[in-house]
């Protein structure tokens, strides 16, 4: 009976699908100020976090494909996917940056042609290099003046108003997959435009499928935004959608395609994103309790454990009286914290975002033709850090595909090297997309102190921190955590020195049929 | 099986199928944690037919009631139709107070052939008689007769020691039993009420919209544990298992062929292999999606009376009783916010041991991992803080009075003055902030984000039909080209919940598969309802 439904309910659905998407258009949003950062001028950077009375912080932007691709296993295979491409911020995702964007950096048309599969086929030098990409443009794909606008009065030159020309667009996105899709960064107080454009499945023309976001961990997200079509909006090919967030907590969130899950994850629309801590903005040597205190004054920022159950960032038990070190956005060239912790303890020296996943070859090649899949049987054979398996895992720079347009494309541009310079402390974003099983993952050498866990400071409401050393987490499809690998101690973990993070799921060690490789990258002492 | 038809017929319209699906099946039903109570617990172990939404019966053994129990909670008169069938999957929720001297008399009516059976009752202190001696705890021996046997009923009886969830399962042949569907979960509720949490039966009044009566409390207790940081507004029980028909399906054949046989004879007993392990249901419940969202107690699944479909308004603290049923760990994700974990089987996790102690220690979790044998119990709210817009669309200027609403902050800054206010627990520093850059309607411009029209979109079957909350900021939020969409074809109408739609799933994705087809498995949708829709859990 309820097959008949079905049927009956399909062939109606089916035929009125085309009607609904074809009034599609693409274009991008970066406004440059809005009610909550009303003053252009103070939105290009981040402003220092001083007292709770503003939202502070600034606006960031990002535009990405949703679309399909090609990758590179272990052992050579081209790998077809669903995938995410960046159509902003390229030479940031290239050079294995996040991708995201200030209005000012957004807001800049290209200024020259961009050929299909930039930037690889604009680059120099390419592929497996270190080297930054020569290839400079972050601006977002597509953007131009909108000249009808200016025609008709309506808007004054340059009129950068977030109409594009699609035809870059089509240029760069179309087979420009990536795996993990492009890798998001924001403070805490950000407002983050990010824009999808649906570009096609240009392999598989007998799917109309649309794409969607989901900011997978974000706190009292809304539905609107959470990117589950069922609950939502789905973005038809053809169209552009700004997806509005105001920076949750500070924390290692990921995120991926809603659209028929067990398919769209596998096929690889999974990527990262973190937001830094309002403690990064603290002037450098300024009082870390101090500054926390003046967070519990703001009802947003505070954490009072008396009132409010879900929040993890209650002042410490013990002050430590630590100051501000050194940070990226308070000047310094690297370093942080990962939570708002007023005692220091979650401060690093350099950070990694490592994304956990899996392929399945099978899947994938039902997946590049036109047959049913099978998901019971699911079996991942491809375990992947960054979207590669050893030994691609240490292999510098962005990793290159030709796809079926017979372009290269930068298909993996996330490296897993972990470098450490020599006395110092890494942080590692691990975050988990598998969906068929469970992962595990394990240091051979220094221990994994664990301070986070699905982007959360790991302490009491008491103020006790609950930071563990392990040498293995173990994470599914759908969680992250936050470890500090700690190498201060230059006498065990001298420069020149190799350690390995591989994973204990021993079978997982292979790329398909071959024995070696998997799961598995180096942490660098330099 | 007859149900892989459907999978090549529709594996590419899988998107197009979930409106169908709700439309047929979905009616406005609500969850809670319904259970059987008392102090003296007659099961019985048996077998029956369970059903999935692909159309399949699965042969399944379960726990059930062989005489009525002394009570149901929700009692009948909040949950009209509750029963104990004699057989179920999950078994009967069984509710106590802590403190109490529990029994449990367990009957063996299984098929011969299964041969013994048992229950477990891990975390509490256990003295079984009766049956025989097993390997882990007294088991039943199976009886074709039951009144002319002594030996198919054994007894199980222990102190309710400390609140909490916990699992039960069977101490025979786990692999195969457990398989079989003999599980199901134990709640013992504090005796008293802790400070500051509101005893049952006096939540306080909510807003009630026209034509709408007040809302029954259906929760269990005031808290989940004796500390005042677990007191809560709602609560749901969900138990995870998966289900390999192959499994199920040789069990059947080999039940059906030694039908009859003598327990004494040596050839009276199963073989069934439980490994290669190749799961193809999965289920919250004993449910998979949609089923899952139909009511308790639904006369379509007579042996499957539980159902997964949580609903919350803003602002309550709502009780999350998770268990890890079968044999797989499932990462199940709760969108819109994290969970605290109180505690895990009963054991509530605190800062330090010192007495007095009320500062949780419990991790944080946006996926709360089930793990076979192991529950937890969490709690969850949301109110739409730090969206920087107004979920509720309020407009000074509108001339809708139910627009124009005030939001006066409370100490954390939430609008709590009246219980009875539309727009109670609303985040009052994002009040009147607009979400749209031009006007929509009666909801005003000035904000940060273009929308598109509506229309050109592909709306979901659970979109409320705005960005905004509640039937009334839903019907003012009208696009260049009216609203969408349509009244009347969706789940969750503009015009009557216009909840605020999260799915909660196994972010093992192939999870959210009924055997090979999707949408199904473990997920549902949980809404935040605004307060001027009714959530009723009577059915
Ligand atoms: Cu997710
Ligand atoms: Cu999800």
């Amino acid at each position: 009976m309820k097959k008949l439904y079905q049927a009956v309910l399909f062939v109606l659905l089916c035929c009125l699908t085309p009607l609904v998407a074809n009034a599609q258009s693409f274009r991008v949003q970066c406004p440059t100020s809005t009610i909550t950062h009303p003053n252009a001028a103070n939105n290009n950077s981040e402003p220092a976090y001083t007292a709770p009375t503003n939202v502070n912080g600034a606006i960031k932007c990002q535009q990405i494909s949703g679309g399909d691709g090609y990758s590179t296993m272990g052992d050579g295979t081209q790998t077809y996917m669903f995938s995410f491409g960046p159509l902003s911020g390229l030479s940031k995702i290239a050079n294995g940056q996040p991708g995201t964007d200030f209005p000012s950096e957004f807001n800049v048309p290209s200024p020259s042609a961009l050929l299909p599969g930039a930037p690889a086929t604009m680059a120099t030098p390419s592929s497996g290099t270190s080297v930054p990409i020569g290839f400079g443009y972050n601006g977002a794909v597509g953007l131009t003046a909108d000249l009808d606008a200016i025609a008709d009065g309506k808007c004054v030159a340059p009129c950068l108003d977030g109409h594009v020309d699609p035809r870059p667009i089509i240029d760069v996105g179309v087979l420009n997959g990536n795996i993990p899709a492009p890798l998001f960064a924001i403070d805490e107080d950000d407002e983050f435009f990010l824009t999808l454009t649906n570009v096609g499945m240009i392999m598989r023309p007998d799917l109309f499928e649309q794409h969607t976001v989901h900011f997978h961990g974000y706190p009292n997200a809304s539905t609107f935004y959470d990117g589950v079509p069922d609950a939502s909006v789905a973005i038809n090919i053809g169209g552009s959608f700004t997806y509005y967030y105001l920076a949750p907590d500070a924390g290692t969130y990921f995120w991926h395609c809603h659209i028929t899950p067990p398919e769209h994850l596998q096929m690889g629309m999974v990527g990262q994103i973190y937001v830094r801590p309002r403690q990064d903005r603290v002037a450098l040597g300024g009082d870390l309790y101090a500054s926390l205190q003046q967070q519990e004054l703001d009802n947003r920022t505070k954490c009072d454990s008396t009132q409010d159950i879900l929040c993890s960032n209650p002042l410490p038990a013990i002050n430590t009286a630590a100051t501000a070190a050194s940070t990226v956005v308070n000047g310094g060239h690297s370093g942080g914290y990962a939570y708002n912790d007023g005692d220091g303890s979650t401060y690093y020296d350099v950070e990694y975002p490592i994304q956990i996943h899996g392929f399945d070859p099978s899947f994938h090649f039902v997946g590049m033709t036109f047959n049913p899949e099978q998901f019971a049987d699911m079996k991942d054979k491809y375990f992947l850090l960054n979207g590669r398996s050893y030994p691609d895992t240490v292999t510098t720079g962005p990793l290159a595909t030709q796809s079926a347009d017979g372009k290269m494309h930068f298909s993996q541009p996330l490296p897993s090297i972990i470098n450490i310079p020599a006395g110092k402390k890494a942080l590692l974003r691990i975050s988990d997309l598998d969906v068929t099983e469970y992962q595990t993952l394990a240091s051979l050498g220094i221990p994994m102190t664990v301070i986070g866990y699905n982007a959360k400071l790991l302490r009491d409401q008491a103020g006790n921190n609950l930071y563990y050393n392990t040498n293995s987490i173990t994470l599914a499809g759908g969680e992250s955590l936050d470890v500090i690998l700690d190498a201060t101690d230059t006498t065990r973990y001298p420069s020149g020195s190799v350690f390995y993070l591989y994973t204990p799921n021993l079978d997982h060690l292979s790329n398909d049929a071959e024995n070696f490789g998997g799961l598995m990258t180096e942490v660098r002492i330099n | 099986m007859r149900t892989m038809k459907m999978n090549t017929t529709f594996s590419k319209s899988r998107l197009l199928l979930v409106p169908v699906l709700v439309m047929l099946f979905a009616a406005t039903v609500y969850a809670s944690a319904p259970g059987i109570t008392g102090t003296t617990f007659n099961l019985t172990a048996r077998d029956a037919f369970i059903s999935q939404p692909d159309g399949a019966s699965v042969y399944s053994w379960g726990y059930g009631c062989s005489s009525a129990p002394s009570g149901f909670n929700p009692p009948a008169t909040l949950m009209p139709g509750a029963t104990c069938p004699t057989m179920q999957v999950p078994g009967p929720t069984l509710i106590v107070m802590e403190g109490q001297t529990v029994t449990v008399n367990l009957t063996n009516n299984l098929p011969t052939s299964a041969g013994n059976t048992s229950i477990l009752f891990p975390g509490f202190n256990v003295t079984a008689t009766g049956g025989v001696v097993g390997l882990l705890t007294h088991e039943a021996l199976p009886c074709p007769t039951p009144t002319a046997c002594t030996t198919n009923t054994v007894s199980y009886t222990f102190v309710a020691s400390s609140p909490g969830t916990r699992a039960y399962y069977s101490g025979t042949q786990g692999d195969l039993q457990v398989e079989m569907g003999l599980y199901g979960a134990i709640i013992v509720v504090p005796t008293a009420v802790p400070t500051g949490c509101t005893a049952v039966g006096s939540i306080p009044a909510h807003y009630v919209a026209p034509g709408n009566s007040a809302e029954a409390d259906y929760r269990l207790a005031a808290s989940a544990y004796d500390n005042p940081r677990s007191c809560y507004d709602r609560e749901y029980l969900f138990q995870f298992s998966e289900m390999d028909p192959g499994i199920h399906k040789n069990a059947l054949a080999q039940v059906t062929a030694r039908t009859g046989c003598a327990a004494t004879s040596p050839t009276c007993h199963l073989d069934v292999p439980t490994e290669p392990y190749h799961p193809a249901y999965f289920m919250i419940n004993g449910r998979s999606m949609p089923d899952d969202m139909d009511p308790n107690y639904a006369r379509e699944y007579p042996h499957q009376p539980y159902n997964g479909n949580p609903h919350m308004h803003p602002g309550e603290q709502v009780l999350l009783r998770i268990i890890g049923q079968g044999r797989w760990q499932h990462p199940f994700h709760e969108h819109g916010n994290h969970v605290r974990i109180l505690g895990r089987d009963g054991n509530l996790i605190l800062s330090s041991t010192t007495a007095g102690e009320v500062n949780l220690a419990g991790p944080l979790l946006f996926t709360t991992t089930t793990t076979p044998g192991l529950a937890m119990d969490g709690i969850f709210y949301w109110t739409g803080k730090g969206l920087n817009w107004d979920p509720y669309g309020h407009n000074p200027a509108s001339s809708d009075s139910t627009a124009k609403l005030p939001c006066t902050p409370d100490a954390n800054g939430y609008n709590t003055a009246a219980t009875t206010a539309l727009n109670y627990y609303e985040w009052c520093q994002d009040h009147n902030k607009p979400l749209e850059a031009a006007p929509f309607g009666d909801v005003a411009g000035g904000g940060p984000a273009t929308l598109p029209d509506p229309n050109i979109l592909a709306n979901g079957a659970w979109f409320g039909g705005s960005p905004y909350l509640g039937p009334n900021a839903t019907v003012r939020a009208v696009g260049p080209t009216g609203t969408t969409p349509p009244s009347g074809t969706i789940a969750n109408s503009p015009t009557g919940e216009a909840g605020f739609a999260f799915m909660w799933h196994s972010h093992n994705e192939r999870e959210i598969t009924t055997n090979n087809i999707f949408p199904g498995g473990m997920l549902m949708m949980m809404l935040v309802d605004s307060r001027e829709f009714q959530i009723d859990e009577s059915n």
